[in-house]
């Protein structure tokens, strides 16, 4: 006894020497590799000599049982503070009966010496055994190792038991090996961009790159029938995951020297110290602990990669999803792109020499939600050095940018142009923020994974069930132009890269000069830099009273209007969410909604301030500067205009205006006809006159246009400015260029009174059919007599049919009441419809509004019924 | 050992942090949460669709203090959160039978 215990205290003595002499070459050499390939022989060296003193002296003996390392001990990879994994093999059960002693003390010593055991003990039979439950022991084996016994028993369980097994139940090893593997990605968003990575368990960590090599391995052996000779992954990407590995295994020797413990969180002063000690980068210059994550999320990157890779490459690790695809040549697949078992491929190969093919390729992945095959991606990384050269910029890249953004699956394909390196080569603007680090206990990833998320939040709406989703949902689908949400979206936080205390007017000027680039239209351009000027107001609001009617009377009067209203509240729902799951709280997604609708009534309530044409404010001085007339004849047109004028129409827009009314002289009607985005936009510039609006929208009516939206103001001098878009809905004006003119003329001349607005009206009613009503809408019919001073607001909310808006107008025309202002909108079946309203120059009195209301509800029953 | 719930209005709770921490209070935990009192609901028509908040979203605030404390305490967050309107919350005072720090197993009111 006096012997093991003497051994027992050398062992121990020599265990502290080496292991402080480990732990002092590292410090200095910050060299993981040599460290944990030193400390497994130091482990290895006494077991020997504890199993010599208390199992067998002879060497390879006894027989029937062996000492064999598994896990990260079997690969020769024992990190300073990790367990010792270990497999005590026997021959049989009654082997394992003689050697229970010895097996035991000798566990014993161990323990003595402080080493962690995970032990496991085995008959040769029993790993042969396969346990669905317990994969992970077979899993182990794979990485079994000789240390010390019975070296015939060792070898049979190698070279025969082992790929045997492997054979036989490759495809249970791998599914389970594949869901488990996802099933840990989900505990992390999917994401390599945490802020505080856990290098064993976060994707693209250790546990990602074992897992990359046993997916590889066993699915060689299963298809070799024995140990492969060569490794699965190809030579370039070997070498990405070996330099990854490197830096793996420096960073998390250092956490454990650091931490004392197997403790592998990287923890925001580990990234601190790490980054001064240059862990994993030796030879790089000074860096700051930003410029280190970057490195690291640059190994996790190429990890994760390959993991996700195998993944989809290995049929039997493929999810239930992809299954389904399997075997489908989809019908997207077009002349340029391919689509098997859910992977895109190029169908040729020299196809991406072409700039906008590369392009396409992204929409077609975002498109379809499809992921690339690893031939296209090593073929996209091999054309970006020609792209750098002469990026596609400009208008072109705008327009593909817009049309990826807007498909259900953009997130999914702007992490992969991200992944490639692309994203940042089209839109530098995003450089600072890739891979980002900003410290706060709120967010949880890095500044451009962020970014991308909003932008997914918004997609996900639409499938939603959520009752707070639902109505956020309802709002995205009522947008005009949402892709300058998504770019908003997806700049809205590159001030974050550039110092300094204020990242939104950072975020600001370098969208500016993105936008500038991409050569987008000065309207939207407007809009955009709104958004990311504002992109924290609404949070802003939270701390404050939201019922408090000035809070938002100010809030309303900042935004200024319905439409970018709108955009903010889905930016701030999209920002919350993305910053991390638990964020969006039921409290504020309601605040938000709250917020939201006070704004948007008051916005509706308050259409009647006007202008006054000598004010200072700063639309007006640049309108002033950029018109063509001269200042008085400005000050005339813009006088007594509705502020809201001169939001809704940007700058260009009213210096037409003014240019239409201008030539009065020629044509007391001026009408301007264009084909929009999505609808069609009538401008009507003429002077006012009894059921004008109701005249406008009767032509309209006739000739079977939809009318969607529609903004009628006047100013002071009785100018009026009427806009109307709508859509065409038997295709009259896209299919026959000769009726743009007939259907101006024929505004006009209804208009000059030489055409019989009635008849037009019989005949179009004579052949239409009731539309099918798929969601009823309740008639709402609303006065207000204190929001303007001047008129009577009237809001109206019924089903919409054809011919809707010129009954309402024709109505209030014939109870003798004059439109000031109509701001018309429709969502789906539903018609919103605001009317500030005079009669005689005053307010309505409560009786003529009972009237007007009576005789309204009449009008649309009468409607309802086909009348 | 005295806690002190306070349910103050959203837009209160800068000012009765500061207050707080001018008379040395050094930690509280802030829970977001709805209610009413005598206060009304809010209803608002939007598209012709009634969205009525009868619990209104609300700030609160608690600190558990050594009893010397207390008065101080309730003292600064009623100034602080004051406006003398329906709405401004309500302050509740319980007795608290012990106090640990996790960290070091420290009791009592030195753990505070």
């Amino acid at each position: 006894m006096t012997a093991a215990s003497s051994l027992s205290s050398e062992l121990r003595s020599f265990l502290a020497s080496e292991s402080a002499r480990i732990a002092r070459d590292f410090a200095v050499t910050g060299d993981g590799r040599a460290a944990i390939a030193q400390r497994t022989r130091l482990v290895e060296d006494i077991l020997k000599r504890l199993w010599q003193e208390l199992v067998s002296g002879s060497s390879h003996g006894p027989q029937d049982v062996a000492l064999v390392a598994t896990g990260g001990f079997g690969r020769g990879w024992l990190f300073p503070y990790s367990d010792i994994d270990l497999l005590f093999l026997h021959a049989d059960r009654s082997g394992e009966e003689i050697h229970k002693e010895a097996i035991r003390q000798f566990s014993q010593g161990l323990w003595d010496l402080k080493f962690k055991l995970g032990p496991a003990s085995r008959t040769l039979a029993e790993c042969d055994r396969f346990d669905p439950n317990n994969t992970e022991f077979t899993i182990s084996l794979l990485d079994c190792r000789y240390l010390a016994g019975d070296r015939d028993l060792f070898e049979r369980l190698q070279d025969k038991l082992i790929p045997k097994l492997v054979v036989r139940e490759s495809k249970v090893l791998l599914r389970g090996l594949a869901e488990v593997t996802r099933e840990r990605h989900g505990k992390f968003g999917h994401t390599v961009f945490h802020l505080e990575p856990n290098l064993k368990e976060t994707p693209g960590g250790l546990r990602d790159y074992n897992v990359a090599c046993w997916l590889a391995l066993i699915s060689s052996m299963g298809q070799l029938r024995e140990w492969p000779e060569a490794s699965l992954l190809r030579a370039p990407v070997r070498r990405q995951l070996d330099a990854a590995l490197e830096f793996l295994m420096a960073a998390r020797c250092f956490l454990h020297f650091r931490n004392a413990r197997d403790d592998n969180a990287l923890s925001w002063e580990a990234q601190d110290e790490a980054a001064a000690r240059k862990i994993g980068a030796t030879n790089a210059t000074d860096l700051t602990a930003a410029d280190w994550m970057r490195i690291y999320f640059g190994h996790a990157r190429a990890i994760q990669r390959t993991v996700m890779q195998l993944l989809d490459e290995i049929p039997e690790a493929w999810s239930s999803l992809r299954r389904q695809l399997q075997g489908w040549r989809l019908r997207p697949s077009n002349a340029n792109f391919s689509v098997v078992d859910g992977l895109i491929f190029l169908q040729q190969a020299s196809s991406l020499q072409d700039p906008e093919m590369l392009l396409r390729l992204f929409h077609f992945m975002a498109l379809h939600g499809l992921k690339l095959s690893a031939s296209t991606e090593h073929r996209i990384e091999q054309s970006l050095p020609a792209l750098a050269v002469t990026p596609p910029r400009g208008a072109e890249l705008w327009l593909y940018l817009q049309e990826t953004l807007l498909q259900p699956h953009a997130a999914e394909a702007l992490r992969a142009m991200h992944s490639l390196r692309l994203l940042t080569l089209l839109l530098p603007e995003l450089k600072p923020i890739d891979s980002l680090v900003v410290r706060d206990f709120y967010h949880r990833f890095t500044v451009d994974e962020h970014s991308i998320l909003a932008i997914e939040s918004l997609h996900r709406l639409k499938q939603s069930h959520s009752e707070w989703d639902k109505r956020y949902a309802e709002l995205l689908g009522e947008l005009e132009d949402p892709e300058l949400l998504y770019l908003a979206l997806l700049l809205h936080d590159t001030g974050k890269g550039v110092p300094g205390n204020n990242h939104v007017e950072a975020s600001v000027e370098i969208a500016d000069r993105c936008l500038d680039r991409l050569n987008v239209d000065p309207g939207e351009r407007a809009m955009v830099l709104f958004l990311v000027g504002n992109h924290l107001e609404m949070s802003a609001q939270l701390r404050r009273d939201i019922f408090n009617p000035e809070t938002v009377a100010a809030f309303a009067e900042k935004v200024g209007t319905p439409e970018r209203l709108k955009m903010l509240c889905l930016l701030t729902y999209a920002d919350i969410k993305a910053v991390n799951p638990e964020a969006l709280t039921p409290w504020k997604a309601e605040n938000v909604w709250q917020l939201y609708i006070s704004a948007a009534n008051y916005l509706n309530r308050s259409a009647d301030q006007r202008v006054h044409g000598d004010a200072g404010d700063d639309k007006l001085t640049r309108l002033r500067s950029l018109a063509p007339v001269t200042s008085a004849k400005f000050k005339e047109f813009v006088e007594g205009f509705p502020h809201r004028y001169l939001l809704v129409h940007s700058a260009e827009e009213v210096m037409r205006h003014m240019a239409m009314a201008e030539e009065f002289g020629h044509d007391r009607v001026q009408v301007d006809l264009k084909r929009g985005r999505h609808w069609y936009e009538l401008t009507l510039v003429t002077k006012d006159r009894p059921s004008l609006f109701a005249t406008l929208t009767g032509v309209l009516a006739a000739w079977g246009m939809n009318i969607v939206k529609a903004n009628a103001f006047s100013n002071q001098a009785g100018t009026v400015v009427d806009s109307l878009y709508f859509t065409d809905r038997f295709r009259t004006l896209e299919l026959n260029m000769s009726e743009w003119q007939r259907f101006k003329e024929s505004i006009t001349a209804v208009l000059a009174g030489a055409a019989d607005l009635d008849r037009m009206l019989r005949d179009r009613q004579r052949g239409e059919k009731q539309a099918k009503v798929k969601v009823m809408v309740e008639t709402r019919i609303d006065f207000d007599d204190v929001c303007s001073s001047t008129s009577t607001l009237l809001q109206v909310i019924a089903q919409d049919r054809p011919r809707l808006l010129h009954r309402i107008s024709s109505c209030l025309s014939s109870q003798d009441c004059n439109i000031e202002i109509a701001l018309i909108d429709t969502e789906g079946q539903m018609a919103i419809d605001a009317f500030y309203l005079t009669s005689r120059g005053k307010k309505l009195t409560a009786d003529h509004q009972k009237r007007v209301a009576g005789s309204l509800v009449e009008e649309l029953k009468s409607l309802e019924l086909g009348g | 050992m005295t806690k002190v719930e306070a349910v103050i209005q959203n837009s209160k709770l800068e000012a009765v942090k500061s207050a707080l921490q001018e008379i040395g209070v050094e930690g509280m935990t802030v829970i977001e949460v709805r209610g009413h009192g005598r206060q009304k609901g809010h209803t608002e028509v939007y598209r012709g669709r009634e969205y009525s908040v009868d619990l209104i979203p609300k700030t609160k605030l608690e600190v558990v203090l050594a009893d010397a404390m207390v008065e101080k305490a309730v003292q600064a967050i009623m100034g602080a959160a004051r406006t003398g309107k329906i709405g401004d919350g309500k302050i509740f005072l319980t007795r608290v039978d012990e106090s640990i720090r996790i960290r070091n197993e420290e009791r009592g009111e030195g753990a505070l």
